[in-house]
């Protein structure tokens, strides 16, 4: 008969058998998604007061180049806040994210300790390298010589042991305030080895992340009563009886994993399709909570409607704590953080579109592992044009962003105001540290791609730039595309989906099978990505001049009519037939393009009596004239009528009129003459204004 | 007189709204986009103006600052024609509203700089607030805490400023009826008063300053619905906004006139005797 002890013992070792079967048996996916090269199992523990993680990561990578390895390059993301002579803030010089780190809010992350499983020491192996700048000062980067090479094929298993403060308040995405922590990139995490290279750039102000999927398994240790948020699926709970709780997160095929904890949080629940949402909002906030679920939903179910299968089965949004901004709108693998404020209106629908982006990029970049340092445009452009169909789509057009006061501002106007503020700077493609400022690099990584994925949405139609989304967004997850990728996939579905005989007929193109690159071909956009991406050419359409002079209808022997002949051509046409008049108007309408970037547009010519011409115009030349000899006046013209350009950065010059519209003209000054005379008279309204900088 | 404080506001209101229309007409006058703007503002629009007109719209800011200045000292001036009137309870005449005007404008504008700190304290008492909050809920107070704050500082801070009003109206008062010429002595009349009858001085100033938000209230609404109105609508708007603010000024000037009957009728009647030789002089001079 066995003794309680030994009963005891193996109850105990059944116990630990079934936790470890737990953590074994959790499988997400049957087959795995992903090459699943760089796999972590991390073990944290939280120290609230000094914001330090105590950390023991077990590395897996594997070499699936065909190249023979001899280092492994790292990345160590919260260097960057170890002091200010890192490259990130060099280059940031004050604040980010609206955030301002306290004076003791430093934070870093050191490598006490690397081995192999056997025991060998390998700490005297890593250096800190620069491979985008020579700043010996900035420890965001370090590679590790390996004792020996690694062929094709072969895996690597390191241990590691680290320390980590989270700089407060959280600053560029991570931190901790008070209660609340966000950590992201907290982790020393392995770069990527593509194209028979390292790449691993070291943390710039304006860049994000680019890493391999993996599996990760993590166990996170805070404090018994505080609720976590984690990427992946939470398999265990387990209570400590020290006051701290155990919380065993897995996650499969995804290429980061970020957590947040808070004793305050506040769940909301839902579920849309297959996918599991779990809220996470503070409780001042909380009355928010299902408006927060509600976005998610739409995100959710657009993304996978439109864009294919999102293949994880749940997703966590995160209400970031007040004084903690620095962690909102941000993106990782199932999890994302929105941001908020009490007392947000209904009619400003900040935290839907907020949330809808954020979800999104779980697409475009997470799935779609593009690189964020070097082609940011991939993820971030893609990602704001696609919010902007779903708001467009689900919440209308007129008035999806703002909606207050008799005012009424959509997404893609908001998007337009800040590309027409700076769309010159840079080309579209360029180092994400390399652009002239961070306005540049807002402006070429979201601005600038929303408005031309939209213009070229507009110019092939709605269904084929849908294609080609479901088509690049299905073909190549779980790999890192490139911007060449994605030029492949556009010109391929469009080539499909618009016939040659079809494509358009007034601009040169082969006779071959295969399509040349010919201007305004809607089968090879190629003339249109060198132009959007390669080059900072500005679109700039407009109506230089329009007027009417009387001419007399010819008359006796021998008359003969000539108008003078233009550069482009002479364009002539006879309008609208009327053979009892004995007037007749010469209407000349000139058009020019101001900007460099070429597009095909079309010009509207309206005369009296209501009549209307369409001309096409393939937008090469410097101007077009267009020449109409007609019984009636000529009243306006307009460069691209239904506003199917959003990249026009100024569309006030795309039309003019003969005579000046008074109405418009009187009613705005009239507008604002009333206002003028109201606010002289009660200065005092102004005090109104006072409310912002007391809750901002 | 009422049309005189209407024509007032209406000529520096132009002066800021004239550079602006000629602006707009020579960037979009002749377009479809102004044609548009008959119905309701297009953002695009306003989103270009604002960023590819920005350098002559900073060029003007000076316009916009130092106009509103000028148009509350030009009222300064005016007042003390319009409380000769009322006190002396005469019909409006032009030589004495202007003759008035310009004599007391002087001691008005005195009055003014004294009472800039006295705006300062009213003003700043709403920062009391903070105080209270931090005492109540500490340093990091939840945003709903945060955001009902707010309210309540502008909602207190509104209150200092038609106190600001109300002393200097008095004070005014107080000027014209006794002939003061010591601005200070004025000054610190006015604020004796007011809080000495504050319930009864408080809420003629606070009705008008209700009408002008009930109005707005009423008014954007209003043209938010007419979406593409014809040229008669226009007019008849243009119409509408500028009887507003003629009622604007009528209600103004009645809460001046009915400011010194409120004056009279709590002034202790041995003052009243004591000032009573100054307003009859007055009224014989008018006369």
């Amino acid at each position: 008969m066995r003794s309680k002890l030994e009963v005891l013992i193996i109850v105990w070792l059944m116990i630990l058998q079934n936790h470890n079967n737990t953590q074994a048996q959790l499988k997400i996916f049957p087959q795995p998604l992903s090459p699943r090269i760089a796999n972590y199992d991390i073990d944290v523990k939280l120290d609230l007061k000094k914001r330090m993680l105590n950390g023991h990561e077990k590395v897996k990578w594997f070499n699936k180049s065909n190249d023979v390895i001899n280092e492994l390059q790292f990345h160590l993301y919260l260097n960057a806040f170890r002091n200010n002579k890192s490259t990130f803030m060099k280059e940031l010089g004050g604040s980010m994210r609206l955030s301002k780190m306290d004076k003791d809010g430093w934070g870093f992350i050191d490598v006490t300790s690397i081995k192999f499983p056997s025991g060998e020491d390998l700490l005297s192996k890593i250096e800190f390298i620069h491979p985008d700048d020579d700043n010996v000062d900035d420890k965001t980067v370090f590679h590790l010589l390996l004792p020996k090479s690694m062929q094709p094929g072969d895996s690597i298993i390191f241990n590691i042991d680290f320390v980590a403060v989270l700089p407060q308040p959280p600053f560029a995405r991570t931190g901790a305030k008070e209660e609340y922590f966000f950590v992201g990139q907290w982790f020393p995490k392995v770069g990527v080895y593509i194209d028979s290279k390292w790449n691993c750039h070291q943390y710039h102000k304006n860049s994000e992340f680019f890493a391999d999927f993996g599996v990760y398994n993590v166990k996170i240790t805070v404090p018994e009563k505080n609720i976590v948020g984690a990427t992946g699926l939470e398999s265990e709970v387990k209570n400590n009886g020290d006051g701290t709780a155990t919380h065993f997160y897995h996650a499969e095929d995804v290429h980061d994993f970020a957590w947040t904890t808070s004793p305050e949080f506040v769940e909301f629940k839902g579920k849309v399709q297959d996918v599991d949402i779990r809220v996470l909002m503070q409780p001042d906030h909380a009355y928010q909570g299902t408006r927060h679920l509600e976005a998610a939903k739409v995100a959710v179910e657009y993304h996978q409607n439109w864009y294919g299968d999102y293949p994880y089965p749940n997703l966590t949004v995160v209400d970031p704590r007040r004084d903690a901004g620095g962690s909102g709108g941000m993106e990782y693998p199932t999890l994302i953080t929105a941001g908020t404020t009490y007392g947000l209106p209904d009619g400003l629908q900040l935290v839907e579109m907020v949330i809808i982006h954020e979800f999104g990029h779980n697409y475009w970049y997470h799935l779609l592992a593009s690189n964020e340092f070097e082609e940011s445009w991939l993820d971030e452009g893609i990602n704001s044009y696609t919010e902007n169909q779903i708001i467009a789509d689900h919440y209308g057009t007129d008035g999806n962003m703002l909606d207050c006061l008799g005012i009424k501002i959509n997404d893609l106007q908001f998007q337009c105001a800040q590309y027409i503020s700076g769309p010159d700077l840079d080309p579209t493609i360029r180092n994400a540290w390399q652009y002239y400022n961070g306005g540049s690099y807002g402006i070429n990584s979201y601005m600038k791609p929303t408005l031309f994925l939209t213009t070229l949405q507009n110019y092939l139609g709605k269904e084929t730039m849908q294609k080609i989304m479901r088509t690049y967004s299905e073909r190549l997850r779980f790999k890192h595309p490139k911007t060449q990728d994605f030029i492949s996939i556009a010109n391929e579905v469009a080539a499909q989906s618009v016939p040659p005989h079809l494509d358009e007929p007034e601009y040169a193109k082969a006779q071959s099978s295969t399509p040349a690159v010919s201007f305004g071909s809607k089968q090879n956009l190629d003339w249109f990505f060198s132009q959007a991406l390669y080059s900072n050419a500005t679109l700039d359409y407009s109506v230089d001049a329009i007027k009417s002079t009387e001419v007399q209808k010819e008359k006796g022997f021998d008359f003969t009519f000539s108008t003078e002949d233009t550069i482009a051509g002479k364009e002539i046409k006879e309008g609208i037939e009327d053979k009892d008049s004995t007037t007749l108007f010469l209407n000349e309408i000139n058009v020019r393009r101001l900007g460099s970037f070429k597009f095909p547009v079309e010009v509207e010519i309206i005369f009296e009596q209501g009549e209307k011409i369409r001309e096409k115009w393939d937008g090469q030349e410097l101007w077009k004239k267009f020449r109409y000899i007609t019984p009636v006046k000529v009243i306006s013209a307009t460069v691209d009528p239904d506003h199917k350009i959003p990249l026009d950065v100024n569309y006030s010059n795309n039309s003019k009129t003969v005579k000046t519209q008074t109405s418009g003209l009187v009613k705005l000054s009239a507008h604002f003459l009333f206002w003028v005379q109201f606010i002289i008279d009660m200065p005092e309204f102004l005090n109104l204004l006072s409310f912002f900088p007391s809750i901002f | 007189m009422v049309f005189v404080y209407y024509l007032v506001n209406l000529i520096f209101a132009l002066i800021i709204m004239l550079p602006m229309y000629f602006l707009l007409n020579r960037i979009a006058g002749s377009t479809l986009m102004m044609g548009k703007m008959a119905g309701r503002l297009d953002m695009d629009f306003f989103f270009e103006l604002l960023i590819k007109q920005y350098t002559t719209l900073f060029s003007l800011r000076g316009l916009f600052l130092f106009v509103p200045l000028v148009y509350w000292l030009f009222g300064l001036f005016l007042s003390g024609g319009a409380y000769t009137i009322f006190i002396s309870d005469v019909k409006y005449s032009p030589s004495v509203f202007w003759s008035r005007s310009a004599k007391y404008f002087g001691r008005f504008f005195r009055l003014f700089l004294w009472s800039i700190p006295v705006f300062a304290v009213f003003y700043c008492i709403q920062f009391i607030e903070i105080g209270v909050e931090r005492l109540i809920y500490g340093s990091d107070p939840y945003q709903n805490i945060i955001w009902w704050g707010a309210w309540i500082r502008v909602g207190i801070g509104y209150i200092g400023i038609l106190l600001y009003y109300l002393v200097l109206d008095y004070a005014r008062i107080d000027i014209v009826i006794n002939d003061e010429t010591r601005t200070r002595r004025a000054l610190w009349y006015g604020i004796k008063f007011t809080f000495r009858n504050f319930f009864k001085t408080f809420i003629l100033t606070l009705i008008l300053f209700l009408i002008g938000i009930a109005a707005l209230v009423i008014y954007n609404p209003i043209v938010d619905s007419l979406h593409a109105p014809s040229g008669f609508i226009i007019f008849i708007l243009f119409i509408v906004q500028q009887i507003y603010m003629f009622i604007r000024m009528m209600l103004k000037l009645t809460l001046y006139s009915s400011q010194v009957s409120l004056y009279n009728s709590l002034t202790p009647k041995e003052d009243i005797a004591e000032l009573t030789p100054v307003a009859s002089k007055e009224k014989v001079t008018l006369n």
